[in-house]
């Protein structure tokens, strides 16, 4: 379907894929999170190969509280579905209801980041810095890394949401709201693997 | 424009947009796997190898779900982003494969 088949002032169906720009974007982007993979394979694989030389610092069994990743998780999880509604409404031409879901989806996006932040935060006071030990170092790198990616989710969403604010719904906002709402996907793939990888097996003794 | 107009009209139906059905189900599937998972660990009750596999298996159950529906991979053409990701999946578990087995000890 090129740019032109649709009628003035109707969008055509799935309009991220509907120019060749808009397709290009969409492949180019499927190469980074494949890219992004291998970023955060090897921060697990170090993860994975220093999560026991603790030294003199607290051993991730005490230090991890699951209530904590528990509520972070379903932050982040339910974000994920808003932002699958919002590429629901991209995908039915409401553009109201897509800049509400983005809304939302960054809104819990920055609770899952004000939670990493204070927990991060009670580590240190626990004796939990970034130098105290090979767990701690691997551990800081890899959450926050993920962490930093949430934030720069957020700076991104929230940059879109202005320019759908601005712009409206077309060919060429649509791709960027696609784009944005897989790597937010992405984003809650890494965090499944992290809770499991880091909290939940650091939890077994 | 009028066969134009009728090509459009033909298109909406062909492309008929799905509804949020599935993905509230696949919502509810990826709560249900976390939720297991928490469990197992909480419980205690289970030994500490089959506990990794289990967990490890939940895990890569829950992205497969959330990849195939939120990352609309089931759907057709999408060969190259699964090549793209197959590609760094296969870089990440050489990668943990060397860390956890070889480089360390």
């Amino acid at each position: 379907m090129s740019a032109h088949s649709h009628i003035e002032g109707q969008l055509p169906h799935e309009p991220e894929k509907a120019t060749l720009e808009g397709r290009n974007k969409v492949l180019g982007f499927w190469l980074f999170l494949g890219g992004e993979t291998v970023l955060f394979g090897t921060l697990f694989s170090a993860f994975l190969a220093l999560r026991h030389q603790v030294l003199d610092g607290p051993p991730p069994h005490e230090l991890f509280q699951l209530p904590l990743v528990a509520i972070a998780t379903a932050l982040l999880l339910t974000s994920s579905l808003t932002s699958v509604f919002a590429v629901h409404a991209l995908h039915t031409n409401r553009v109201k209801a897509l800049i509400n879901w983005l809304i939302i989806t960054v809104v819990l996006g920055a609770a899952f980041l004000a939670l990493e932040i204070y927990e991060f935060y009670h580590y240190v006071h626990e004796g939990h810095g970034f130098t105290t030990s090979a767990f701690s170092s691997s551990f800081y790198t890899l959450v926050g890394f993920h962490g930093a990616h949430v934030a720069f989710g957020i700076v991104w969403i929230s940059i879109i949401i202005a320019q759908l604010m601005k712009k409206g719904l077309n060919v060429v906002t649509a791709p960027k709201v696609y784009v944005s709402a897989m790597y937010w996907h992405f984003i809650d793939v890494v965090w499944v693997f992290i809770f499991t990888v880091v909290y939940l097996m650091g939890k077994v003794v | 424009m009028a066969s134009n107009h009728s090509a459009t009209e033909q298109s909406t139906k062909r492309h008929k947009v799905e509804g949020t059905k599935k993905h509230i189900i696949a919502f509810l599937f990826s709560v249900l796997l976390t939720f297991i998972a928490f469990a197992t660990v909480i419980s205690g009750e289970i030994n500490k190898d089959f506990i990794y596999i289990i967990l490890i298996g939940l895990a890569i159950l829950q992205v497969f779900v959330q990849m195939a529906f939120w990352m609309h991979m089931k759907d057709r053409g999408h060969m190259f982003a699964i090549i793209g990701i197959l590609t760094g999946v296969f870089v990440v578990f050489s990668c943990v494969i060397m860390a956890e087995y070889w480089a360390w000890w």
